[in-house]
């Protein structure tokens, strides 16, 4: 997942569950049944374990642009690969 | 939010925050609610005797046993909102005798759950409790008075007591039940 896809999914489950509290309020309010409210808001937090909780392609859409690989050289192996690595992590 | 568990974490809490949010607003759209009724007791008999209190100075207390009707004829569906989950009945004497200024005995009680048959109609009901006093009290008592009282158990929020409005008066006889047939 990531950076813009972890906001989405926030966003995302964020909406669901608030959008689940709201009816689910306003039904129980009506029925004056406040089981249906919780139940409504489980309902909620199920659809939204499901939509934000494995790492769907959509929240892939925009990876992290990474530095191509530098080809090895011949004269020092294993060296210079490690130096750049580290300088891309710092940055 | 980068891993599944850390992304559940922050699911569950802000779930739970939100639940958390309802369950005040249930408590918040009924705190304010008018949750008397109008109750119809009716008395029908009075008996008065003068027995052994067991529990007491080796002495002969009063012990009145009455006989009543309830009812209430609107249904207690309007009590009965989302957050209340049931309601428990209470019908108590209230009297004063020369020793105590207020005494009250709980006759006869009753739990009345959501979805039950939410209209009270009870006809020559026995009082469920003894109505023991701790003297000689209810003999010749003029005035003691009957009323019903309810607590209404919530889903959230306080615990609310409530007093049915229509209570009743009603005098002791003078004389004791001479008892014979035990």
């Amino acid at each position: 997942m990531d950076y813009k896809g972890q906001k989405l999914a926030e966003q995302i489950f964020q909406g669901i569950i608030l959008i689940s509290a709201v009816i689910g309020f306003v039904y129980g309010l009506i029925i004056e049944q406040f089981g249906w409210t919780v139940y409504i808001v489980l309902a909620g937090f199920a659809v939204s374990c499901v939509l934000t909780l494995p790492p769907w392609p959509m929240y892939r859409q925009n990876p992290l642009p990474w530095q191509p690989a530098i080809p090895e050289t011949s004269g020092e192996p294993s060296q210079k690969p490690q130096e750049t690595l580290k300088k891309k992590k710092h940055k | 939010m980068n891993t599944v568990l850390s992304r559940a974490n922050s699911l569950f809490a802000f779930s739970l925050s939100v639940m958390a949010a309802l369950t005040f607003g249930c408590f918040v759209t009924t705190a304010f609610k008018d949750r008397r009724v109008p109750v119809d007791i009716h008395v029908s008999k009075v008996m008065l005797k003068n027995v052994d209190d067991f529990t007491g100075p080796r002495e002969r207390s009063d012990l009145g046993f009455l006989t009543f009707d309830l009812s209430s004829d609107i249904l207690w569906n309007p009590i009965f909102d989302w957050n209340v989950k049931q309601l428990f009945l209470y019908l108590s004497a209230e009297y004063a005798t020369k020793s105590n200024a207020l005494n009250q005995v709980v006759l006869w009680d009753k739990i009345i759950l959501r979805g039950e048959n939410t209209k009270l109609k009870l006809r020559d009901m026995k009082s469920k409790y003894f109505f023991f006093d701790d003297g000689n009290g209810l003999r010749a008592n003029k005035n003691i008075t009957l009323s019903l009282s309810w607590n209404v158990v919530p889903n959230a929020g306080i615990l609310p007591l409530v007093a049915g409005s229509g209570q009743v008066s009603l005098p002791f006889p003078e004389s004791y039940e001479t008892t014979k047939s035990y």
